[in-house]
């Protein structure tokens, strides 16, 4: 072989490498996502605002730990000032993740009975993410805190 | 095969009366799986086994309803607040995405 047809080819390779890299990054990325129902946090806002506006609001209190150990659990509360009376009231609080495979954690749907708008659990995080807790009134807005909480030990897998 | 789960409500505080508005605790043992984690044992993949419904219900009239997803941890517990409005009895229904049901109640008995 000549040296000249052997850089040639070189070059051939390399260049079929760079083109293939790419594909079997996203080939990776894809396999890192096998939960069975797993959705980004845009698609998880637009499915329950409907595509309006989510204002950040101080009505809400929004309690999650600054840094979590261990991402398997998370205690987080949510507590919404506002009236709970007959036709004004917190219909709805939702708990999301930006960064787990499943951006919902947990939908509570409320009613005046409840006497407060008060909800508490423990959720899991795969990551430093933020958490974002999005209210929906009874007149039809919508309203969010969110807090970013860092993970040591993540929780998912 | 529906299996019998722990599960426990709590009412705080102990003492109330009727217009108190207190917080209902409901607490249950569940693997919550995601269906991403390995058996250690056996090296392969435990399928995703989570609750997905919960209706907590005062007298059969539910009052919060909860839909729920893996990303909530093992052994979950939910707290919601409640106004006392006389004597009763709070149920818990849940069921998880293996169409197991199962449900547990508590009697509310407000003081004065």
């Amino acid at each position: 072989m000549k040296r000249r047809e052997f850089i040639q080819g070189m070059f051939a390779v390399s260049a079929v490498a760079m083109v293939t890299t790419p594909d079997r990054v996203l080939a990776e990325d894809k396999a890192k996502k096998k939960g069975a129902n797993d959705m980004s946090f845009e698609d998880a806002l637009k499915a329950i605002t409907g595509g309006k506006e989510v204002k950040e609001s101080k009505k809400i209190k929004f309690t999650a730990p600054e840094i979590a150990e261990n991402g398997a659990v998370v205690p987080i509360k949510v507590e919404v000032d506002h009236p709970m009376e007959e036709k004004n009231y917190v219909k709805a609080i939702h708990i999301l993740n930006t960064a787990n495979g499943n951006a919902r954690c947990a939908d509570v749907m409320l009613t005046p009975a409840n006497g407060r708008g008060y909800f508490s659990t423990r959720i899991k995080l795969s990551k430093t993410q933020d958490v974002v807790a999005v209210v929906a009134l009874s007149d039809g807005t919508f309203i969010k805190a969110s807090s970013n909480v860092k993970v040591t030990i993540g929780g998912c897998g | 095969m529906a299996e019998k789960r722990k599960s426990m409500i709590k009412i705080k505080p102990k003492k109330y009366k009727v217009g108190d508005i207190v917080k209902v605790d409901f607490i249950v043992i569940h693997p919550m799986d995601t269906g991403m984690k390995k058996d250690k044992k056996t090296g392969k993949i435990k399928p995703a086994h989570y609750i997905d419904s919960i209706t907590f219900s005062f007298d059969g009239k539910p009052f919060t309803k909860m839909t729920v997803w893996e990303s909530v941890s093992t052994n979950p517990y939910f707290s919601v607040n409640y106004k006392v409005t006389g004597k009763g009895k709070i149920t818990v229904d849940y069921t998880d995405n293996m169409g197991e049901k199962n449900s547990k109640s508590k009697k509310v008995k407000p003081k004065g």
